[in-house]
């Protein structure tokens, strides 16, 4: 009787294997530091991982193999050190690098007998989807939010490919929302973020911020909203003049922009009056008024500072602070910098301020409950909340799938869906 | 009972748990705050749940272990370093579960779990056994289920593991629905449509909710013999895809109870090195413990031997973050917890949610 051999848990055909062939790791964040801990201690020992991030302090709670002393250092490159330490055998390959930069071409994804991702974006994974039909090489594809998480194994001639099912586009919306009519705060948001823009960052032909006398809704003919359009176009100097250049004329002087953004363009659009007959018209804001109104001082109550909402005095003091400060740090880059970059999810103090305010000033401005600054920053930092249980369980699966595709079961393969809350665990073959 | 004493959260919490408050909120992150757990073995599934609990923010964990490292555990386990060859399991784990979370008190507890006294139990809110003896979860969970101490219980074996939650009889819980909102409808016939102003679609509602559990003891006393289990043999779970064998729910749980039997009998787990003896006395408990509930050996097909050997790291990791995400449920007392076992298999890779006990 031929006497069943073990290593560990596995068979010994399938542990050699394991030992002697190469796998790619696409990130080394929230899937990526699970993913490649389970990898090695299952026993694969030739493994590459790439990622083009550093390390942020929101990592912290679920990326494991980081602590805070590597903060700001290469995600890919501290994750190998760490393996290393509890798996020196293992022979890993770090790159500080995007996995779309045309180095690692059709070869290089030849190399590997099978390609994981652990990706955060629609633009990497239909990349790395087409590399890997191209290459012929199984991948596995996953993603988690929160609570869900999900593996697909994709194999060309197999199965579908990422690219195969339509993904649902980034929501986005129309112009004359953001500049006449918000009526939801992430209206607001995407205004201020706009105004972030225009003021300090790039300016953006698509991102503007002034009233819309463009707008469809204030003519019912399409003839008449199309003279408004080339009017507006072919207007004289003064509305021809960038918000950028407008604010430099001032001198970036924070109560100039505020009693134009919040009380001129809010009193231009009430001449607009066809918007305002069947909603709630828009109140002009005054700096002078509001500086008469004391504001919140210091943090009440258990919760979280962010999570105040500071009131229209208080927004005001925080917006002129912020215009101040951005400024500053405009003018300290020197001539030629022109251009402050909008990084959502970083912590970046002055810009999530600026944001806050503005697109509080204009939420009271357009009768809606004003948010904090905890909120602003999920919606306009696109941030997606991340815990390292939904992390652990997708990368375990990951790898169950791998060691299938190794053993030749590719047909085994399956779709695991995962739900943290109910602990339902749906696997469905391929 | 939880310590309410500090409520307030510092800068360096907020920093570093932002994107879990943003999920759970900020008052599941308190109550967590002030919870003190046991962890017992550190093997495998031990790691990954002391690295789950950790990162997850509770207030202490303390780690028992009387087993010491060997060469095969130091390859098993992501936080023992190598070259910790003779130290207990533990203490070897000690350092790189601190480092992964420098706001939580981690320590390490070398004594045998069997010899701690009731008292050594009841300093914490939550207990979590792994790597146990039947009895000895079945005394624990007593002991903790009259003092209101949550308890979990979790094994892995080869490519199988589950995880069993007894949260006491009355576990309190929320649960967050969205707001139902109806959007305020206008009539507009003249010109067109105006743009209604919508409610704030991110309002939600907190429900306040109830469960009941049942000890160990009566989880594993189901009695298979009488009609009623045996009809429920038929049912299948919904999870299973076409092409699934027609496995009963029941026999998930065979797994755990041919292994725990072996435990028991053997002192130790099936083990690699001694495959051939294992195996055939694992497939002799597996017909004494079907034979014993009337039901045919069939049901655990004769290769599943050699699938339960160690500890496979993905299933690990598995049943850990499942285990993981109870223990911050009940913690945190937000979301409906499972009641009250949880199965995995690593060959198919489903997982399935399943009650035994009295009705």
């Amino acid at each position: 009787m031929v006497t069943l051999q073990l290593v560990g848990s596995l068979r010994k055909e399938l542990a050699d294997s394991l030992s002697t062939c190469r796998v790619l790791v696409v990130g080394a964040g929230g899937i990526g530091c699970e993913l490649l801990k389970n990898v090695v201690l299952t026993g694969f020992k030739n493994i590459e991982v790439i990622d083009l991030d550093i390390i942020d302090v929101s990592n912290l709670n679920r990326q494991f193999l980081f602590q805070k002393k590597h903060v700001g250092k290469s995600k890919a490159q501290v994750a190998k050190e760490t393996v290393l330490q509890f798996c020196p055998t293992a022979n890993i390959t770090a790159y500080h690098d995007s996995i779309m930069n045309p180095d690692y071409n059709v070869e290089f994804f030849r190399n590997f007998m099978l390609v994981m991702n652990a990706l955060d974006n629609r633009v990497a994974r239909n990349h790395v989807n087409r590399m890997c039909l191209a290459a012929d090489i199984p991948l596995i594809e996953s993603g988690t939010a929160g609570y869900l998480g999900q593996v697909t194994v994709i194999k060309k001639g197999l199965t579908e490919c990422y690219e195969c099912q339509p993904k649902p586009t980034q929501k986005t919306f129309p112009g004359c929302t953001i500049r006449n009519t918000p009526s939801e705060p992430i209206h607001c948001i995407v205004w201020a973020k706009y105004l972030f823009n225009q003021l300090f960052g790039e300016e953006d032909a698509d991102q503007e911020v002034s009233p819309d006398t463009a707008d469809p809704e204030l003519s019912w003919n399409p003839a008449d909203t199309e003279a408004r359009a080339t009017a507006s176009d072919q207007d004289g100097d003064i509305k021809r003049v960038s918000t950028k250049d407008w604010a430099r004329s001032t001198g970036y002087d924070p109560v100039k922009l505020f009693n134009k953004l919040f009380k001129d363009d809010i009193q231009y659009l009430l001449t607009m009056d066809k918007l305002w007959k069947k909603r709630k018209a828009p109140l002009p804001l005054d700096w002078l008024e509001h500086q008469k109104l004391t504001c919140p001082q210091g943090v009440t109550g258990t919760g979280l500072k962010d999570q105040q909402v500071l009131g229209v005095a208080g927004y005001c003091q925080l917006f002129s602070r912020s215009v101040e400060t951005l400024h500053f740090m405009l003018v300290d880059k020197g001539d030629g910098a022109e251009e402050l970059i909008w990084m959502g999810n970083c912590d970046d103090p002055p810009a999530m301020d600026f944001v806050t305010a503005a697109a509080n000033l204009r939420m009271y401005i357009f009768s809606m409950n004003m948010k904090s600054r905890f909120d602003i920053k999920s919606m306009a930092g696109n941030i997606i909340p991340a815990i390292a249980t939904t992390n652990a369980v997708i990368a375990g699966l990951i790898v169950l799938e791998a060691l299938k595709i190794l053993s030749g079961d590719v047909k085994q393969c399956r779709t695991g869906k995962f739900d943290s809350r109910n602990g339902e665990l749906f696997s469905k073959l391929m | 009972m939880i310590e309410k004493e500090d409520s307030i959260i510092s800068e360096e919490e907020a920093a570093q748990y932002d994107r879990q408050i943003r999920l759970w909120g900020l008052d599941a992150q308190k109550r967590l705050r002030g919870s003190r757990v046991l962890l017992v073995g550190l093997r495998g599934l031990g790691a990954e749940v002391a690295k789950n609990l950790i990162l997850a923010g509770v207030k202490g964990l303390t780690m028992l272990d009387h087993e010491l490292v060997t060469e095969e555990s130091s390859r098993a386990q992501f936080l023992i370093p190598v070259n910790n060859q003779g130290q207990n399991r533990a203490q070897a784990s000690l350092e790189r579960a601190q480092y992964l979370n420098p706001m939580v008190e981690v320590k390490a507890d070398t004594d045998r779990v069997e010899t701690k006294p009731d008292e050594f139990f009841l300093q914490f809110e939550a207990v979590c056994l792994t790597g146990c003896s039947r009895d000895l979860m079945v005394r624990v969970d007593q002991l903790c289920f009259e003092h209101n101490i949550k308890v979990f219980c979790g094994d892995v074996f080869g490519y199988h593991g589950y995880m069993f939650s007894d949260l006491g009889q009355e576990h309190n819980y929320v649960e967050e629905k969205p707001k139902v909102v109806k959007p305020k409808t206008e009539e507009s016939n003249d010109g067109p449509e105006a743009k209604k102003t919508k409610i704030d679609s991110n309002e939600t509602t907190m429900i306040k909710k109830t469960a009941c559990f049942c000890s160990l003891k009566l989880a594993l006393e189901v009695d298979w013999t009488n009609e009623k289990a045996k009809s429920s043999l038929k049912h299948t779970p919904h999870f299973s895809t076409t092409q699934s064998i027609v496995f009963s729910p029941f026999v998930p749980l065979f797994f755990p109870t041919v292994l725990l039997k072996f435990r028991t009998d053997k002192g130790r787990d099936p083990h690699p090195e001694s495959f051939e003896a294992d195996a055939m006395l694992l497939r002799q408990i597996r017909d004494d413990v079907l034979e014993a509930m009337g039901l045919s050996s069939d049901l655990l097909p004769h290769d599943f031997v050699s699938y339960c050997f160690s500890e496979m790291a993905p299933v690990c990791a598995v049943v850990g973050g499942v285990l993981g995400q109870e223990v911050v449920k009940a913690l945190s007392q937000r979301d409906a917890p499972h009641k009250n076992f949880f199965f995995f298999d690593g060959m198919k890779g489903s997982g399935v949610v399943d009650y035994f006990g009295p009705k």
